[in-house]
């Protein structure tokens, strides 16, 4: 029985998946940008351009900005100097900031994305700041010492990737009258991101629905019976998930529908091809590393996604209507792997795999008593789940009814076997 | 004179008492001179316009069970249950209502007219089948002005009659049903502290037991099935009914068993038996502890205990609540008919409460000083969509805001918010039960609340829950920025319920069949 490494399967849904995204994810973050160009030429506009660290002097004849990190480095202030050319005296002005990432080079630029509403170019996650920056007093103002004009939370922010990141920071003063830019300066920070940005978490989510389709899989095998409903189920699953349907994604022009659809298709026959060859692979009795998978998705995915890989496994164990001693065992291993809180796993267990289908009783499992709990702590704990059940016992769903009494059943029969009548 | 009357309708055995004209409650027998009438219901073969219920009903079935009904109770508020007789359906409300029509009959017989009437539940019944009872009574041409926890009767009676002064724990285990209520009395003050109830244990399930152990000696003995027809399996379930009543005052039972395959004596220990119902008993402490960790009092902290229902004569029963506390627990009162009789005395105290002048003198004298503090005998909460902290979804969650055993009267609020801009309406649910999780709290009533337009998300919504002293729950949704309000009439609208003409109609039905 071979051993497939774990980029084997998920490598060959990994390309069809990278194709796919990369086909229906083809247009670029719309408006980016968009509202920092100007049709209306800048007549008095000028700018400077400015790198972190040691610097010349700022020009004053230009507007010169500058990003320091500031208080618990938790946010950049933004300074500016030198001049602003408006078209009167007394003029109203606004200050506008935005961040590019620049770190792969200007061509290969993406915007850094906002948090918060208030910060966002409309109808797009792009991060834009505006402040009043007030009446400028003459036609020509210059601004002699550094003065902050902005300060930016850095948890406002989500940057596209992990890591070191070049920021480029364009601040323009422009007029409230009419928005025309009347000055504009650049400035370039590098920052370490120690998050995960929003292009990692999109690869991330792929990559973890990939491997959770893996884990789907494996707990199908564990008893080295890969049933065909539970087949379907997994394959319905990453339709859903992995694939994406040529009409989801708004209105368009039909001949980009179609051709939309066309890919569609074809992704959705190559995803297919995929599975079953996982399918085929599992049949032949290989498995994979399970542990590996659950650690590198405990490292790229959030909790939430952790809980839909447990769910969709637990699915597959209950698909056939009965959960083998293996599965259950696999189960319970991917949940720890998992770092699923272990309540937590029971109730989505109690929920999707009541006991009844269980093929062996596991009181851990099923009721959280382990072995290292004390007589007392145990009672305790049983009379907990003994009031949680009894309060359902009385559902209108006859199936919860049954459930809460077979519980009821269990509860009193470990009562008996591990607090005996004492 | 009207009587103003309590019921017991039990699982297994039903009681009537009526208060006697000094206030005190006295069991009304049956037409047989009996005490309790079994809960057995048996539709005539002859003529179909004849109904028994009781003794008779009990012999009948095993001549004919296809026609016969037990332990109905266990059934209430249940919307699938029908039992199919001559191509009706009666439902577990109309069959109750026989029961009571039975003992409504003999006791107008003896005493005259019934005015008001008090039916007993056990503490854990939920609405709908608080409801499904009353409707029953109502079904049978009773005047039910309430409903009374089944301990909170048992302990009304036995505070009444005896000097007690402390906390004291009822356990009630009867014939299918369990309750445990823990309460102070003082003398003739009675405050409910909590109550906690196990809707399928009682004496029907040790008897399920017993009848297993029959049917698996026979087997080991003649590899042939003892019971092979329905009317078998009544007759060993009255046997099995029997051999554990024997168990209670011997130390062994013997019966003969008349299978097919040949008979067969057996004998059945003391022991046997406590062996084959553990897990039960193990049911009962769990249920004793819960309440006690509920009430926050250790045993020690218990003064008297007392017994109600018939199960409790088992001497396992006994024992381990002697173990548990320290002391024997009570037996003055009968077991079997102390909760009919204080059901008779909550009927006198609600007729005085509600309307002191249709008392007459003596029964006012009697109750004058008896002081009832009851309960919420449930969580009452509606479905919300919180943010989960830790995944940063919404989730779809059971929200409590009247909490389960929080003295009445009561009232209790929580503020919520409108999801999204624009919107104009919400769906508020009222949910029973103890979870978060909706799937797991029975939904009690759903109403549409129509709110203004063109509003930003987040308005906050003002929901308020109150119970009053005779288990009647309001609620009120409140839109803080309009001052709209939905008042929600508490009216059970499914879940095996029927709509009052309904019941007036099946009650004219009723009023013509014959019920001995």
């Amino acid at each position: 029985m071979g051993k497939l490494l774990i980029p084997g399967l998920t490598e060959i849904l990994k390309t069809i998946v990278t194709s796919f995204f990369r086909f229906v994810g083809g247009s670029k973050s719309p408006g980016y940008g968009s509202r920092l160009r100007r049709d209306e030429p800048a007549l008095w506009k000028v700018s400077s351009n400015q790198s972190a660290g040691p610097s010349a002097e700022p020009d004053p004849n230009v507007l010169n900005c500058r990003v320091q990190l500031t208080g618990q480095e938790d946010a950049f202030t933004v300074e500016i100097c030198g001049s602003i050319h408006a078209t009167s005296d007394m003029h109203y002005t606004i200050v506008q900031i935005s961040i590019t990432d620049i770190t792969d080079g200007i061509p290969q630029a993406q915007p850094v994305h906002s948090r918060v509403e208030q910060w966002q170019i409309q109808d797009s996650p792009v991060f834009v700041y505006n402040a009043d920056l007030g009446r400028l007093p003459n036609h020509v103002t210059t601004l002699s010492d550094w003065i902050s004009v902005a300060r930016l939370g850095i948890d406002w922010m989500i940057f596209p990737r992990k890591g070191e990141r070049k920021l480029q920071f364009s601040t323009s003063i422009l007029s409230r009258w009419n928005g025309q830019e009347l000055a504009c300066a650049t400035s370039t920070f590098t920052y370490e991101n120690p998050a995960f940005g929003y292009i990692d978490l999109q690869e991330n989510s792929r990559r973890t629905k990939t491997l959770t389709v893996a884990l789907a899989f494996a707990v199908s095998a564990a008893d080295n019976k890969l049933f065909d409903c539970e087949v379907e189920l997994i394959k319905n699953w990453a339709r859903n998930n992995i694939g994406v349907s040529a009409n989801s994604r708004g209105n368009r022009h039909p001949a980009e529908s179609l051709k939309l659809a066309q890919a569609s298709n074809e992704t959705k026959r190559e995803l297919d091809k995929a599975l079953d060859e996982a399918v085929g692979f599992f049949r032949d009795g290989n498995q994979l590393d399970t542990y590996k998978i659950c650690k590198e998705i405990v490292e790229i995915a959030p909790l939430a996604y952790r809980y839909d890989a447990l769910e969709l496994c637990l699915r597959v164990a209950q698909a056939d209507g009965v959960a083998a001693v293996e599965e259950l065992t696999l189960l319970k291993d991917l949940a720890n792997w998992l770092e699923v809180d272990t309540n937590r796993f029971r109730e989505m267990m109690a929920k999707i795999l009541p006991a009844g289908m269980h093929e062996e009783k596991d009181v851990e499992v099923i009721l959280g008593v382990t072995s290292d709990m004390s007589k007392d702590k145990t009672r305790k704990h049983l009379n907990k789940e003994y009031s949680k059940w009894n309060a359902r016992v009385t559902n209108t769903d006859s199936e919860i009814q049954t459930q809460a009494d077979d519980m009821l059943k269990f509860i009193a029969e470990t009562r008996s076997e591990y607090i005996g009548k004492s | 004179m009207a009587n103003i009357v309590g019921i017991d309708i039990g699982t297994t055995f039903s009681a009537l008492a009526v208060l006697n004209a000094i206030g005190k409650p006295e069991i009304v027998p049956n037409a047989d001179g009996e005490r309790l009438t079994p809960s057995a219901i048996f539709f005539d073969e002859e003529n179909s316009d004849v109904i028994r219920v009781g003794v008779e009903a009990i012999n009948s079935r095993h001549l004919n069970a296809e026609r016969s009904v037990r332990w109905i109770k266990r059934h209430m508020g249940d919307a699938n249950y029908h039992k199919n007789v001559d191509g009706k359906d009666w439902t577990p409300v109309e069959l109750s209502a026989l029961i009571l029509k039975k003992l409504k009959q003999e006791c107008s017989a003896e005493h005259g007219e019934i005015s008001d009437v008090v039916i007993s539940v056990p503490a854990h019944f939920d609405e709908v089948r608080r409801k499904a009872t009353m409707d029953a009574g109502t079904m049978a041409g009773l005047n039910v002005i309430g409903i009374v926890n089944e301990p909170v009767a048992a302990a009304l009676y036995y505070a009444t009659t005896r000097e007690v002064s402390g906390k004291v724990l009822v356990y009630d285990l009867g014939g299918g049903t369990f309750d445990v209520t823990i309460m102070n009395v003082k003398g003739h003050q009675m405050e409910i502290v909590c109550s906690q109830g196990d809707h399928a244990l009682g004496g029907i399930d040790f008897d399920k037991e017993i009848l297993k152990m029959l049917e698996q000696g026979y087997k080991e003995k003649f590899s042939a099935e003892l019971i092979n027809s329905d009317e078998d399996r009544a007759k060993y379930e009255d046997e099995a009914e029997d051999v554990k009543k024997t168990l209670s005052r011997r130390k062994t039972a013997k019966k003969m068993l008349y299978g097919s395959a040949g008979n067969l004596k057996v004998e059945i220990t003391r022991e046997m038996f406590e062996q084959a119902i553990s897990s039960l008993i193990a049911r009962t402490d769990i249920l004793v502890e819960v309440a006690l960790e509920e009430a926050g009092i250790e045993p020690s902290g218990i003064d008297k205990v007392l017994l109600v229902g018939g199960s409790t004569r088992i001497p396992l029963v006994q024992e381990r609540l002697e173990k548990t506390f320290g002391f024997a627990p009570e037996t003055a009162v009968n077991v079997d008919e102390c909760v009919a009789l204080g059901a008779a005395l909550h009927a006198g105290l609600t007729v005085l409460r509600e309307n002191p002048d249709a008392v007459p003198a003596g029964i006012s004298s009697g109750l004058n000083d008896v002081n009832l503090t009851d309960v919420c005998n449930h969580s009452y909460g509606t479905i919300c969509a919180p943010v989960d902290k830790e995944t940063g979804r919404r989730v779809v969650q059971n929200r409590i805001i009247l909490k389960k055993n929080t003295p009445l009267p009561c009232e209790a609020s929580q503020m919520f918010y409108t999801m999204s801009k624009g919107q104009t309406e919400v769906e508020v649910t009222i949910t029973q039960g103890e979870d978060t999780a909706p799937e797991y709290v029975n939904k009690i009533a759903t109403h549409k609340f129509e709110l203004p337009p063109d509003r930003p998300a987040k308005c906050p919504i003002k929901v308020t829950y109150s119970y009053d002293v005779n288990q009647r729950m309001h609620c009120r949704f409140q839109d803080l920025e309009s001052d709209r309000v939905l008042e929600v009439k508490f009216s059970l609208d499914k879940n095996g319920e029927i709509s009052q003409s309904d019941i007036r109609q099946k009650a004219e039905k009723l009023e013509h069949l014959k019920v001995e």
